[in-house]
C-alpha cells in the first residue's frame, strides 16, 4: 500500500531527526527562560512594559543606577558626579571619560541631550516619566544640565529608570531617529532599535523575533570589564511546567516565572538555586467613597471595618506561602520611610470586635454587600480568584457580603479607570523608584477613582515630601501622609511580593532588584 | 457554465469574509473596555491629551459605522491597519505568525492522515478484531485528553524525562533561522540546502503536531472506518468479490475511494481548524503562531489584529471548502456530470 510505504518513509525521517539531544548550553552562553509575550518594542522612547527592561539594561545605561535593596540612594554609572545648580532648579552630570558605544563613538553630553529630548518629542507613553524636565542643556562635552520643570518635584531617582537610557546620538539619526519638535510623526527608529541596540552597555541587542526569542551579544567597546558571556539568549515561555523541564534540563540556566509551589519544590535539588528580591509591587484593594456606587462604602468607618476584617497574615502566610509583605499604605515598603515595623504600628491588622463595633458607628451593624471586581490574572503565581475568595470569606465573619466579580483585563482597566468600580483588586508596579510616585497618584489620579475628594492640607503634604531634600524629613512628612490614607480607608494594600527565580549552579551573581529591570545581566557569570 | 459557477462561488465567498468581519466587528464592540485605557500604563491613562492622541491614531473616536468603513476601505487596498498592541501593521504580524502555524498544522494534517486513513481502513477490514478495538481505544482517548494536558504529558515525557525531543520552540535556544524566503523553516532550509537546521526544525516541530494530530486522528479514523464499514457492505463490492478479486484487491481498488469522500470532507475542515491554531499547544511548546497571536489580541481588545486574524481565519474555512469541493470532482467523476 503505497499510504503505508509513505508512513514508514515518514517514520524513518522522523527517527533520523529527532534524537538530538540538545547540547547542554556551553559556558559562553546564558540562556534565561522568561515570558516576553508583553514585548512590543525594545525602542527607550516607547517601551513601558515589564519584561523589555532586562534586555534594556543589558544593552543601554544611564545616567545614574540604583542597586539591588536600596531604591532611595542613586549610584553613579554613566555620570560619575552630579550636583544641585541655578539656586536647586536644576541637576548637572559630569560623564565618565572614555565611554564608548557598541558603534565605537564616544559618549558625550550631546548623546544624553539627543536622548532624553527624543524621549519628550517621540511623545509615546514613557514621555510622562519627563514632566519634570524642562531642558537639556551641554554645558562642556562631558558635562550636562537638566533643568527642572519644579524643584519641589523629583528628577533625580526617575533618572535611574531604563526609559532615560542614553543612546548613540548617531547611529539613531543615520537609523532615521530625530529628537526635533515633530519626532512624534518624523522618527522612524523604531524599528531599527527593535532589533539592534544603540548604547554604552555591556552586551548589544543582535535579534529579536516575538513570542520566541531576544538574543545579546557582547559589546567589545564595553568601557568596564567585558561581560561574562558572549551571547545571552532570552527564551520565551509562556507556561511555567515547561519553563521548570528546561530548568531540568539545563536547557535555560534561570526559569523567571515559576509557580511558588514549582518553587518550593526545587528548593532541595542540589543543582539549583532560588534567589529573591523583594519588590515594589503590590497587589492592592480600593474602596470607592461614592454614595452613588455603593451607600455603605461611602462611610469612612464601614470601609475601615472592612479593612480591619481582612487576614491579612492568612494570605501572606497561606497563599503566598510567606514569600510577600505589606506596607501600611499607598508607599510600598522600602520607599518613603515605608517598613515592616511601620506596617505593625499604623497598619490595618484583622480585628473582627473592632470591624463590628465599626459597622455599628457605620449605621450598618448587620453589614452590608459589595461588589470586588478582579481580573482573570495572577501575581507572582498566585491568583485574583484565590485572594478575592479569602477576603470574602474573611468578610462574611463580620457580616459583610462581598460579591466577587471576575473580569477580562481590559474591561477591568477600563471600568476601574474611569472610577465606576465599587471595589477592585489590582495590581501597581512602578514606572521608576521614588516615593512621589505613588505619593502623588494617591491623591491624584487614582484618589478620581475611589472618588476621594482629597482634602487640600493632604495634597500639600504629599507636594511638601516630594520636595524635601533632608532625608529624615522626607521620611516623617512622609509617614504622616501613610497615616491619613490608613484613616481614610479607600486603600488596602494586600501583598507586596518577594520574587524568586530558580538558577543552575552553573552561573552565578543573580540578583534580583525592584528597580524596574528585574535583573542586571552584567552582574551573572558563570560559576568557576 | 463552470465558469459562471466558479465566479459565483468567488463573489459569495468575498461576501460570506466580509460578513463574518462585520460579526466580529460589532461582537467585539459590545465589551464594556476601552482597548486605550487598557492598553496604557497607570499613568498615561490618566492624561486625557495623550489618551485622545491614541485613539484618534485607531480612529476608535469615530463612530462605529466609519470605523467599520475604514476597515472596508482600507481592506480594499490590502491594509488590514495598525495592531494597537505590537504597533506594527497587522499584515506584518500575521506574516510573521501564519508560517510557524502553517508549518505546524501540515505536519499535524500529514500525520493525521497517514495514521487516520489506514487505521480507519485496517480496523473496518478487521473489524472487531484487536486493531479494531486498539484503534477504538486510541481514538478516544486522542478526542477527550485534553489538549494542554496531552501537551505537557507528552513534553515532559519525551522532553523531560526520555530526554529525546528537544526544547519547545521552533529551533533551538539562539540558534539562527534559515534565510526568510517563505518564513517555513523546514522549505526555507530545504532550498538554502541547510540539512542541520532542517533536521533541528523537524525535530522541534514533531511533538506538537502529534499533539495536533492526536485530537483530529480519531475523528478521521473512525470517519474512515464507518465509511468503509458501509461501502464494504454494498453490491458493488460484492460483485468485485465474486468476480473472484483477492480481498486486497477488493478494498484498494473498490472500496477505499467511494470511502473516502466524507473523509475529504472533514479532513479539510479539519486542517482548517488546525489552521486557526490552537492557543493550548501553541503556549506549552513555545510556538510563536497565530493562535497566541489571536488570543493575545483578544485579551487585549486589540480590534485590527482581531478582525485581521478573523478575515484570515474566514478565508482558510471557505479556501478549504473549495479544495475539497474541487478534490470531490476529482475522487468521484460523477459530481462534475
Amino acid at each position: 500500500m503505497k499510504t503505508v510505504r509513505l508512513l514508514v518513509a515518514f517514520l524513518v525521517l522522523a527517527a533520523c531527526a529527532s534524537p538530538v539531544p540538545a547540547m547542554a548550553a556551553a559556558k559562553t552562553t546564558l540562556v534565561l527562560g522568561v515570558d516576553i509575550s508583553d514585548t512590543r518594542t525594545f525602542d527607550p522612547a516607547r517601551q513601558f512594559e515589564y519584561s523589555p527592561p532586562i534586555t534594556m539594561r543589558a544593552a543601554y545605561e544611564t545616567l545614574v543606577t540604583m542597586t539591588p535593596g536600596d531604591y532611595v540612594r542613586v549610584k553613579p554609572l554613566l555620570a560619575k558626579s552630579w550636583k544641585l545648580v541655578d539656586g536647586g532648579k536644576a541637576w548637572q552630570f559630569q560623564l565618565r571619560e572614555g565611554v564608548k558605544f557598541a558603534s565605537g563613538n564616544p559618549l558625550t553630553a550631546e548623546d544624553v541631550k539627543f536622548s532624553f529630548e527624543r524621549l519628550q518629542n517621540v511623545k509615546d507613553q514613557p514621555a510622562d516619566l519627563t514632566e519634570n524636565l524642562a531642558a537639556v542643556e551641554v554645558v562642556d562635552p562631558l558635562t550636562v544640565k537638566l533643568v527642572m520643570v519644579d524643584k519641589n518635584q523629583p528628577l533625580l531617582n526617575v533618572l535611574a529608570s531604563i526609559t532615560f537610557a542614553v543612546v548613540d546620538s548617531k547611529t539613531v539619526q543615520a537609523q532615521g531617529g530625530t529628537s526635533a519638535k515633530d519626532a512624534e510623526k518624523a522618527d522612524k527608529a523604531t524599528a531599527w532599535l527593535d532589533a539592534h541596540s544603540a548604547g554604552t552597555g555591556p552586551y548589544t541587542l543582535t535579534s529579536w523575533v516575538r513570542n520566541s526569542e531576544v538574543v545579546l551579544e557582547r559589546n567589545k567597546s564595553y568601557w568596564r570589564a567585558p561581560a561574562a558571556f558572549e551571547r545571552v539568549v532570552l527564551r520565551h515561555s509562556g507556561d511555567s511546567a515547561a519553563q521548570l523541564l528546561a530548568l531540568r534540563r539545563s536547557d535555560i540556566d534561570a526559569a523567571l516565572n515559576l509557580t511558588p509551589d514549582q518553587l518550593d519544590g526545587l528548593a532541595k535539588e542540589p543543582s539549583l538555586r532560588l534567589v529573591s528580591g523583594t519588590s515594589l509591587d503590590y497587589m492592592y484593594m480600593t474602596l470607592t467613597g461614592s454614595a452613588e456606587l455603593n451607600k455603605a462604602l461611602a462611610n469612612r468607618a464601614a470601609r475601615q471595618a472592612v479593612a480591619h476584617a481582612i487576614d491579612y497574615d492568612g494570605i501572606i502566610k497561606g497563599l503566598m506561602g510567606g514569600h510577600a509583605i505589606r506596607p501600611a499604605s499607598f508607599i510600598p515598603v522600602g520607599l518613603g520611610g515605608s517598613t515592616e515595623a511601620f506596617t505593625r504600628e499604623v497598619g490595618y491588622r484583622q480585628d473582627l470586635a473592632k470591624a463590628k463595633k465599626l459597622l455599628a458607628d457605620a449605621g450598618v451593624a448587620s453589614g452590608f454587600t459589595f461588589k470586588v471586581s478582579y481580573g482573570k490574572a495572577s501575581i507572582a503565581g498566585t491568583s485574583y480568584d484565590l485572594v478575592a475568595q479569602k477576603i470574602q470569606s474573611d468578610l462574611a465573619r463580620v457580616g459583610i457580603t462581598a460579591e466577587l466579580d471576575p473580569l477580562d483585563q481590559a474591561t477591568l482597566r477600563t471600568q476601574y479607570k474611569e472610577g465606576k468600580t465599587q471595589s477592585v483588586l489590582t495590581f501597581w508596579n512602578p514606572d521608576a523608584p521614588d516615593a512621589y510616585l505613588w505619593a502623588q497618584p494617591a491623591v491624584g489620579r487614582v484618589s478620581k477613582r475611589v472618588h476621594w475628594a482629597v482634602p487640600k492640607e493632604v495634597a500639600d503634604l504629599v507636594t511638601r515630601a516630594g520636595g524635601e531634600a533632608d532625608a529624615a524629613k522626607q521620611t516623617a512628612l512622609y509617614r504622616e501622609f501613610q497615616k491619613i490614607l490608613v484613616d481614610q480607608a479607600n486603600y488596602v494594600i494586600l501583598i507586596q511580593p518577594v520574587y524568586r527565580v530558580a538558577t543552575s549552579k552553573a552561573i552565578t551573581g543573580y540578583a534580583l532588584t525592584a528597580a524596574g529591570w528585574q535583573v542586571d545581566l552584567y552582574d551573572v557569570k558563570p560559576a568557576k | 457554465m463552470r465558469l459562471r459557477y466558479v465566479a459565483t462561488r468567488v463573489v459569495a465567498s468575498v461576501l460570506m469574509a466580509l460578513a463574518a468581519t462585520l460579526v466580529v466587528f460589532l461582537i467585539a464592540h459590545t465589551v464594556p473596555a476601552d482597548p486605550i485605557l487598557a492598553q496604557l500604563g497607570d499613568k498615561a491613562s490618566a492624561n486625557a491629551e495623550l489618551v485622545a492622541r491614541f485613539r484618534a491614531r485607531w480612529a476608535l473616536d469615530r463612530p462605529l459605522w466609519e470605523q467599520y468603513a475604514i476597515f472596508v476601505g482600507r481592506l480594499a487596498q490590502g491594509d488590514l491597519g495598525e495592531s494597537i498592541a505590537s504597533r506594527r501593521p497587522v499584515l506584518v504580524d500575521i506574516g510573521q505568525y501564519a508560517p510557524a502555524t502553517i508549518e505546524l498544522a501540515t505536519l499535524a494534517a500529514l500525520l493525521t492522515l497517514l495514521v487516520g486513513v489506514p487505521l480507519g481502513v485496517l480496523a473496518a477490514v478487521k473489524r472487531d478484531g484487536w486493531l479494531d478495538h486498539g484503534a477504538r481505544l486510541a481514538c478516544l482517548v486522542g478526542v477527550s485528553a485534553p489538549t494542554f494536558w496531552l501537551a505537557f504529558i507528552v513534553l515532559a515525557l519525551f522532553y523531560g524525562g526520555l530526554q529525546i525531543a528537544p526544547s519547545p520552540g521552533r529551533l533551538d535556544a539562539g540558534a539562527v533561522p534559515p534565510p526568510h524566503v517563505t518564513g517555513l523553516f523546514l522549505l526555507d532550509s530545504l532550498l538554502a540546502r541547510d540539512w542541520p537546521t532542517f533536521r533541528s526544525a523537524l525535530a522541534h516541530m514533531l511533538l506538537p503536531a502529534a499533539v495536533l494530530a492526536a485530537s483530529t486522528l480519531g475523528l478521521i479514523t473512525r470517519t474512515t472506518r464507518a465509511a468503509m464499514l458501509d461501502v464494504l457492505g454494498q453490491d458493488y463490492v460484492r460483485v468485485a468479490r465474486a468476480k473472484g478479486l483477492t480481498e486486497g484487491g477488493v478494498v484498494r481498488g473498490h472500496a477505499v475511494p467511494n470511502a473516502l469522500l466524507p473523509v475529504v470532507t472533514l479532513g479539510g475542515l479539519a486542517y482548517a481548524e488546525l489552521l486557526a491554531g490552537t492557543v493550548l499547544t501553541e503556549t506549552i511548546f513555545s510556538w510563536p503562531g497565530l493562535g497566541r497571536y489571536t488570543y493575545q489580541s483578544a485579551i487585549a481588545l486589540d480590534f485590527p489584529a482581531i478582525m485581521g486574524v478573523t478575515l484570515l481565519v474566514a478565508v482558510i474555512y471557505l479556501a478549504m471548502n473549495f479544495v475539497v469541493d474541487v478534490s470531490y470532482s476529482w475522487l468521484d467523476p460523477r459530481v462534475t456530470r
